[in-house]
Formats: structure tokens, sequence, C-alpha cells
């Protein structure tokens, strides 16, 4: 098979000359000028990108290819495009793009404007047996505009290999070359500023061993500040609900940092913080809630029989309703001054020098040395608390081993630049897996609960509403079937990431080495 | 995957023509389009401005597989490709009549090309023996194109007759008019009483124009040199008709 050649121009190549002396040798007809637009999309944390992917519109299409590849993967026809994957409609394009870019909007990144020549090349009976093209493209739809890039593009047609080789041959003698990684997606985002992955939620910093532990736990603070600075101005734009959910995950892992990497700052320092930062985590427990529930929602009605399953929507509207409102309760909690002085002090404190304190015993212990220790006292607290439910599985367990694993897991993500990354990420895919198994034994006990609850708000009049109730016990009745399940699947699970050779692994990283008293 | 002939056991009715302008649209629609020129005298191929020569000949091509592969070209045009006539196919009936399952040697050669093609159009040869047979084996529909005179109606009879006697679904048999001169009298008598006889004549009609003629100098589907023309707007509406009722009779907001 055949592929499109694509060749890049140099600055100010005069494309005519070439093409002028082509024409020596060949018929060529030079076809009326085609001009494109495009416009490149991606979620907000390059999900698309992460995956070397490139999702493009240009009128009513939707287009799918790879970076650095020009071959379109995917297509689909849609109008208006669509900014969520339940927006598409069912499609190969959907199945790709569902479990990459799951909850998460779609966002313009930036237009792109193609304008290009056409040329056919013909034999003696005029039949077109190649193709070129002189392609130049524009952040704008401008002429005087400076072009980013301008390509000379070789198309075959079917059977006539021999045209395509003799002019890919003279292509190249004139100088020019294949480009094959340039894509013009990199140059375009450039002049609109915006750096292909430079937002991640997941903690990304790089730690000296030998550092101060102080230094090194501010270092991870003031990323997660960042984080939450990030997102904070996003959720008021109510673009998909994950900010939200950025925005309190690095409030969760600053609070557990707080606790769980002990004694670096001053005891009195660390407390008033850390009630600082519950309050600010408080603020949208409610709103978060909402989203879980919302976004569920095709899951929980794919739960209910047939006959049941529109009954279901006045709880959703209902629980809109109260998302709306919730929501604007964040956006106000975001704003008062006492917000903006718990993150203001937080900073200040972040980019402070280090100050001795007695209290602070840790402050100055080479970071490996407490992380190894955090974190092998952690993963020993885990295997205990496990142990002991395998002998009595009670819920309440179950509920502190959940959140004795959280901690263990930020401890890993926040220490991991200190560590051989294939061994440690083993051990975190592991502790995964099990986290997975509590988690969603914690969320179907929590959704259980509420919707019973929520049966109290919902007015109950009409005949509708009943019907709605005896929709929602339904779902109760198959959640709790499903926490049984999880339950169930909780031994082996467990079994396997107290395995020995975790633990062997666990020691070896984080055992063997540990020196001095550390506390 | 759809495969359709135009097929006619009479000569000189239309039936390049129509497969050439037909692929030519169902290729602009966005569908992957592979015209087969059957024909020995090569009239599509040298529409196209092809060579109207196969890899290895009649013999590659009753081989299938690789040869008939890399025969295929590419038209002017996008979505569209042509399998080239040969004079060597000149022979086929005879050819295929001495093979073992002689009647189902063409559905093997185009086997292949059913992954690639949303379309397959075959213009074939006047033939009412083991290639004709051949054909109605391979295809999903035969479409007729048909003079009102009364020779051609006469003929549109014998091979209705001999498909139901071979056991052909002769509900997959659809007819258009080709040639109309609207001014002739019994043109339109007998356009009149076919409609009545047959079934499956679509209502589209293709007229008797210069304008179709002079395909031969331009060596282009009508719609590329005289878009608008009354010729590219017949072959436009037959098209539509060919979707609304053979290719996609369900489908809503198909044209009327």
């Amino acid at each position: 098979m055949l592929n499109h050649l694509k060749y890049k121009l140099p600055d100010g190549y005069e494309e005519q000359r070439f093409i002028r002396k082509l024409a020596d040798q060949y018929a060529i007809k030079k076809e009326p000028a085609i001009a494109e637009h495009f416009t490149i999309y991606d979620t907000f944390d390059w999900r698309l990108f992460n995956k070397s992917l490139v999702l493009y519109g240009s009128g009513n299409k939707l287009f799918l290819r790879k970076l650095a590849k020009s071959e379109i993967m995917q297509s689909i026809e849609i109008s208006p495009l669509p900014v969520f994957i339940w927006e598409f409609p069912d499609s190969e394009l959907k199945n790709q793009l569902a479990p990459i870019i799951k909850m998460r909007a779609l966002l313009e990144l930036v237009d792109v404007h193609s304008r290009s020549i056409p040329y056919r090349i013909l034999n003696p009976d005029e039949k077109t047996v190649a193709r070129l093209a002189y392609e130049e493209i524009r952040p704008s739809r401008n002429k005087d505009e400076p072009a980013l890039a301008a390509y000379l593009w070789l198309k075959p047609v079917k059977g006539y290999p021999k045209y395509l080789r003799n002019l890919a041959k003279q292509i190249e003698e004139a100088g020019l070359t294949v480009s094959e990684k340039d894509d013009i997606y990199f140059k375009a985002l450039e002049v609109v500023d915006k750096k292909p992955g430079s937002y991640s939620a997941k903690v990304n910093i790089q730690l000296d061993p030998a550092m101060r532990s102080d230094e090194a736990t501010k270092i991870i603070l003031r990323f997660l500040l960042q984080v939450m600075r990030i997102n904070e101005a996003n959720i008021e734009k109510e673009l998909d609900t994950e900010f939200l959910h950025d925005f309190r995950v690095a409030i969760r892992r600053t609070r557990s940092a707080l606790s769980q990497i002990k004694y670096v700052f001053p005891t009195e320092t660390t407390d008033r913080f850390k009630k600082n930062f519950a309050f600010v985590g408080k603020l949208s427990n409610e709103l978060r809630d909402l989203d879980v529930y919302l976004l569920n929602e095709d899951t929980y009605k794919a739960m209910l029989p047939p006959v049941l399953q529109d009954d279901i929507d006045p709880l959703f509207d209902y629980l809109r309703k109260k998302r709306s409102t919730a929501l604007h309760s964040v956006i106000r909690g975001l704003k008062t001054k006492k917000y903006a002085k718990i993150l203001k002090d937080w900073e200040v404190f972040l980019n402070e020098p280090h100050q001795d304190s007695k209290l602070a015993v840790n402050a100055e212990l080479p970071i490996i040395d407490l992380a190894r220790k955090r974190i092998y006292k952690k993963y020993q607290g885990v295997v205990k608390t496990g142990n002991q439910i395998l002998e009595n599985a009670e819920d309440k367990m179950l509920h502190v081993l959940r959140i004795e694993c959280k901690k263990l897991r930020y401890l890993m993500e926040f220490f991991s630049s200190l560590f051989l990354p294939k061994k440690i990420n083993i051990l975190i895919e592991q502790l995964k897996i099990l986290q997975d198994n509590l988690g969603d034994f914690n969320d179907l006990c929590i959704q259980g609960e509420y919707l019973l609850n929520i049966t109290k708000e919902l007015p109950a009049t009409h005949q509708q509403a009943k019907k709605t109730l005896v929709a929602i016990g339904s779902l109760i009745g198959t959640l709790d079937q499903e926490r049984q399940r999880n339950k169930d699947a909780f031994a082996k699970i467990f079994t396997d990431f107290a395995s020995a050779a975790n633990k062997k692994l666990f020691q070896e990283l984080f055992a063997s080495q540990t020196q001095g008293d550390v506390t | 995957m759809t495969t359709l002939a135009l097929y006619s056991n009479k000569g000189g009715v239309g039936k390049t023509t129509a497969a050439v302008n037909l692929s030519y649209l169902a290729a602009q629609t966005g569908a992957k389009t592979l015209i087969c020129d059957l024909d020995p005298q090569s009239s599509a191929t040298y529409y196209f401005r092809v060579k109207p020569k196969l890899k290895s000949g009649a013999k590659g091509f009753i081989k299938g597989g690789k040869q008939v592969y890399k025969s295929v070209k590419g038209t002017d045009y996008e979505n569209l490709d042509l399998l080239p006539a040969d004079f060597s196919l000149r022979n086929l009936d005879v050819t295929f009549d001495k093979m073992k399952r002689s009647k189902i040697r063409l559905k093997k050669i185009l086997y292949p090309f059913k992954c690639e093609y949303n379309l397959i159009i075959l213009d074939c040869p006047v033939t009412i023996g083991i290639l004709a047979e051949n054909i109605f084996n391979a295809v999903d529909y035969t479409l007729v194109p048909l003079i009102p005179t009364t020779l051609s109606v006469r003929t549109h009879r014998q091979l209705l007759s001999f498909c139901k006697k071979k056991k052909y679904d002769v509900g997959k048999i659809y007819t258009f008019f080709s040639m109309v001169d609207r001014h002739k009298k019994m043109h339109l008598e007998l356009m009149t009483r076919v409609v009545r006889e047959f079934n499956g004549v679509l209502k589209s009609l293709i007229p008797y124009l210069a304008q179709i003629e002079k395909m031969g100098i331009h060596r282009e589907p009508v719609a590329v040199y005289s878009p608008g023309s009354v010729a590219s707007k017949s072959y436009q509406n037959l098209w539509d008709k060919i979707q609304e009722s053979i290719l996609y009779p369900n489908r809503e907001g198909s044209h009327q």
C-alpha cells in the first residue's frame, strides 16, 4: 500500500519554481486552491496527547489521527461537535475515545487554517497518475500572516507506482526531505502558548534523596497548591466535573502530607493548616457527591429493571437541582475572605525559608530516610488491619483499611521519585487493585444510605413520585447485592496484596536501609 | 458492500455510460467504489483514460487474487477505482464454461474486493450465456437499461424468462429507461406499457442527448464536463432512485 509522502519546505522555499521545473517533464494541471479550517481538541489534562492522539474538527466532521501521522484513524459527521463522550453517536470513534477521555470535556485548543493548491500529474492520455499539493498552514485566515509551516504532498494514484517513484526521486533531488516526525500540532499550540502535557494532577516532582525533609515536603506541597490554584479558577466555568475533583484530591493529598510526613514542621503550624484544609475540603463535599451520582446516572439506570428505568428520572432531576445550588455555594465559598486568607497564609509558609524548631525533629533528616520509614510503617499498618478483617469482616474495619490504604498510596506517590520507578510502580499497581475493591465497597455503602435518606426529601404526593420511590427501592436493593459481592471479593484481593512477593519488595525498597532514629 | 451489474442482453443500450456516471456519483457521496470493466471493448476503461490491460490478461483475471488486485487503477476521482478491461476477456464465456463450478467463477474473483469497497459496479458485455449466469451469481442487483422500443422490450422479456427458468431471483432485476426520445410517440407509449408489464422499473429515465454522446470526446463523467446539464441531472436522478429503491430502501430522508 502506497502512502502519501509529506515534504517539509524550508522557509521562503519557492514552490512555484520547483513546479515549473517538474513541468518540463510532466504535464501538470493546477486545480483551484482549497481552504480548510481545523480546530484541535483535547481535555484539560491532555488525555489525548498523552496517548499520542490528535482529535480535530473541520466543518461538521471530526477526525482522529496519531500524532506525527497524517492517516486518519477514525472520523464521523456530527453537528454540533460534541463536548462530552456521551454526546457522540455510536461509532468506532466513540469506542476509541471513551476509555481515554471518560467524563472530561473536550476543549478547543487552537484553530489551524490550511490553504492548499492541488496539482495533478498527467500521462500522455491526460490521465491523473499522481497528485501533488502545496500546503501552507497559518494560525488565521489572513494570507499576509507568516505561515507556520509549508508542505509539499505527493499523493499516489493506485496502479501508477512508477510515476510516484520518479516524482519522489525528483523531489528528493531538489533537496526536500520527507518529514515523518513533524506535526503542525506543536507549532499551532506554540502560537497560542499552550504546552502539550503541561497539566497533570498526578504528583510529578523530582526529589533529591539527601534533601532536608522539610524542604522536600514543601516541594510536594507547593506542587499540590499549584494544582489547587489551576483547578480552582476553572470550577466556576463549569466545563466539567473534574476540575473540582482534581482540586479536592490536591486538598486531600495536602492534608494527608501534613499528617503523614510527621514532624517536619512545628506541630502548631501543622495543626493550624490541617484544620484550615479540613475546612476547605468540606466546602465542596456535597457538590462532589452529587457529581458522582449524576455521572453514574446511566449506570444506575442500567441496574434497574426496564419497567422502572424511566421512573428514576425525577430523582436525577431533583439531584440536578440540588447540584446547581451546591455549585453556587462552592463558588461563593471560594470567593470568601476566609478561603483567600487560608491559601495566602499557606503560600507564604511554603515559600518561607526553613526555620529550625525543637518540635520539628525530622526537619533536617534526609528525605529518603523519612520516606522509607513512613511508607514501611504504613504498609505494616495496612497488612495488620487487613489481617484482622480476614478474621472478622466488619464493615467499619473495611472503612478504616480504605483510609489507611489511601494514606499509604499518597506517601508512595509523594516519594516515588526517590525509588526505582519499575519497582515502586509495581507496588502502586498492586495497591490500586486493593483500593478499587475498598473504594467500591465504600461507595456502595454510602450510595445506598444516601438514596434511603433522599427519599425523605423527595416530595411524594402524586402517583409518579410513588413510582420513583419504588425505583429507588429497587436500586438500593441492587446496590446492596453489589456491595455484598464486593465484600466477598475482598479476601482474595487482600491476600494477593499481602503476598510474600509484595512483602519482599516492600522490605527491599523501604525497610532494610532504614538507619538511625527516625520518629 | 453491494455489487451492482449494469447488464443487458442487447447491445448499445447505454450500459457503459450509465456504469461510468453512476460509479462517479457513488464515489462522490464518499462510498469507496470500484467499477469493473468486463467488456473486452473496454469503453468504460477508455472513458477513464486507462490502458485496457490486466496483469497477465484473462489468465490472471480468471486466477483471481493478487494479479487482479494489482491490476486496479485509481481514477482521476476521489474514492473511485477501476478494474480495467482487457481484450483477452472476449473469451470469458468459453473459458468459464470449461472450468469446474463454472457459474460462480466471477463471484470468487470479486470476493477479495468486497472488504475494500462499499460499492462494486460491473459494466458487462452483451451476454446471455455462462458469463451472464456468473454475473447474476456475483451481484446483489442487476440494473438493465431499456430503450423504449419493441425489440428492446422483447429482449427484456427473454431475459426475464431465462432468469425464471434458471431460478435467478427476478426481484433483484431492476430496469430504467435509457436513450429516451420524448418526441417519439412510440417511446412514450411503450414506457407506459413497460411500467405496467414489468416489476422493478425505476422512475427515472436517461434521455437521448448529444451531451451524453460527447463523453467519448471528453473522456470524463457527464457531471465533470457538463455539471448542471440535463444529462448530468438525469444521471443524478437515476442515482438517487437507485439509492432510494435498491440500496437503501429504508433510509429516511433519501432524495425524492
